[in-house]
């Protein structure tokens, strides 16, 4: 079946967004594996205990070079200016559907222009406190960090954690059902053009 | 959860990385060690019966200016011997200290520990490394306040002294104890090496060190393995912790944290879930396929 509509996503784009997206969703199931006993049982899906804990700083590695070149794919995009405050200011009808209330957003709403932000904040934390757990000997004549560093990273990293696993639900969530149309734009890139002047009113490809 | 437990008849108090409590209710005798550093002539007779014990390789060593055998404890070497010289008073102290695992009570690493069952506390109070439920991420180390486990780099797992549970599970003392020629090792219940401690730091001030001590440090409940310390003043440069806690600080609050992190993901979609039935899609209105 051939798409019609408008091209929302390039293929190198979708690529770079699911290798971040499904490495994160990796290292979020094997990260609370490891944070508390009764969700240990999701290592197995990672090949057992030793293994999660082998394949889990690598991923990371994976995570945060896709995450670099996505981010600066998308950087020019990000900014956030005017137009983009008024629509922060009028978030809580965006989140009641209430769109004759929420001023027309570009290509990204500012929503999605401050996930973009705070993922980069939680990304840079991941790599700042995972480097030293990863590695508690020492990296490139750095460390060792045994004892307090390891130990007040591990609680950056957890804090991360769960504020990027928030981030995740509503951005799936934003993504998939509660804005059909949507999901496609990742998928084989269109959307069609009642969905970008329903979503990205000022944008319209 | 399907840890595999050790191989001995040993009951387990407690297990790392456990949501239920461990299910012995038995209440048997708790051993400790004593090692009375007063008493030691520094002949390394323990460290070689510990390799020989528990059959743990041979460590090439070369002089570094020491009396001591290996700079640093190992994969392999569970118990060292260290020597300190220190000068108090004009005079020389030669500090000596057993480094090896205090099989504390409440023990940091075990607390540290994510994987179910790689560290398991047994009712007579020794603390273990199960290797095989070992994932091999060392924040045991970073939990140890006296930093005793050792990561091994050829087969990924953390090791250190295990009080060679396999002879007291046999009514031996540890291999240590055993072969000690002037008995600074002692061995027995907690409750009497205790007391023996008791006598022998009396028996010590009596002689004239008036900062004798027993080392039995209550910041992590007590540990299985004492020490009477001649020099009670000197705890730094024997490179023992004045007040070493378990499971403090960072730890502590990612222990208070982590209880309420998964329920925060599962609350998230959940009300997910709540504003889809709530508010329904939003799907854009003449959206033909």
């Amino acid at each position: 079946m051939k798409h019609s509509g408008i091209q929302r996503f390039t293929f190198v784009e979708r690529v770079v967004h699911w290798v971040v997206g499904l490495s994160f969703l990796f290292l979020l199931l094997t990260g609370l594996a490891f944070s508390h006993p009764r969700l240990y049982w999701l290592t197995t899906f990672a090949g057992g205990g030793p293994t999660a804990r082998w394949l889990h700083p690598w991923v990371g590695v994976a995570f945060s070079i896709s995450f670099v070149a996505m981010f600066l794919i998308w950087l020019r995009d990000m900014r956030v200016d005017a137009d983009d405050r008024a629509w922060l200011r009028a978030i809580r009808h965006y989140a009641v559907h209430d769109k004759a209330k929420v001023p027309p957003a570009g290509k990204y709403n500012a929503g999605q222009k401050m996930f973009f932000w705070t993922m980069t904040l939680l990304g840079v934390a991941y790599l700042v406190s995972g480097l030293p757990i990863w590695m508690p000997a020492g990296i490139l004549g750095i460390g060792p960090f045994y004892g307090g560093v390891v130990n007040v990273m591990r609680l950056v990293h957890y804090l991360a954690t769960i504020g990027g696993g928030l981030f995740l639900i509503v951005h799936v969530y934003l993504g998939t059902v509660a804005y059909p149309g949507t999901i496609g734009a990742m998928l084989h890139g269109r959307v069609t053009r009642a969905w970008a002047k329903m979503h990205h009113a000022r944008w319209e490809g | 959860m399907s840890a595999q437990l050790p191989a001995n008849g040993l009951r387990i108090r407690r297990a790392s990385a456990s949501a239920t409590p461990a299910p012995g209710i038995r209440e048997g005798p708790e051993y400790a060690k004593l090692v009375d550093i007063s008493r030691c002539i520094g002949c390394k007779g323990c460290e070689v019966a510990c390799k020989e014990w528990n059959e743990l390789g041979i460590e090439p060593t070369a002089n570094f200016g020491s009396y001591q055998s290996h700079q640093d404890l190992g994969p392999n070497t569970w118990l060292l011997m260290r020597f300190t010289e220190s000068e108090v008073d004009g005079q020389l102290n030669w500090l000596i200290k057993k480094d090896a695992c205090l099989h504390c009570e409440e023990p940091g690493c075990l607390l540290a520990c994510p994987a179910p069952g790689a560290i398991v506390q047994y009712e007579n109070g020794i603390v273990d490394f199960n290797q095989a439920n070992c994932i091999g991420c060392q924040l045991c180390v970073s939990g140890c306040p006296f930093d005793i486990p050792r990561f091994s780099t050829e087969t990924r797992k953390v090791y250190k002294c295990n009080m060679c549970i396999d002879r007291v599970e046999a009514g031996l003392e540890p291999a240590c104890a055993k072969t000690c020629p002037t008995n600074a090792i002692a061995w027995g219940t907690k409750e009497d090496m205790v007391r023996l401690a008791e006598q022998k730091v009396e028996g010590l001030r009596a002689r004239g060190l008036a900062n004798a001590m027993l080392y039995d440090p209550p910041g992590v409940g007590g540990t299985h393995m004492m020490y009477v310390v001649p020099h009670g003043d000197q705890l730094e440069q024997y490179d023992l912790p004045a007040d070493p806690t378990a499971g403090a600080g960072a730890l502590a609050l990612l222990g208070t944290v982590r209880k309420l992190g998964a329920s925060a993901l599962g609350l998230g979609i959940l009300a997910a879930g709540l504003h889809y039935l709530g508010f329904g899609p939003q799907a854009p209105e003449e959206d033909g396929k």
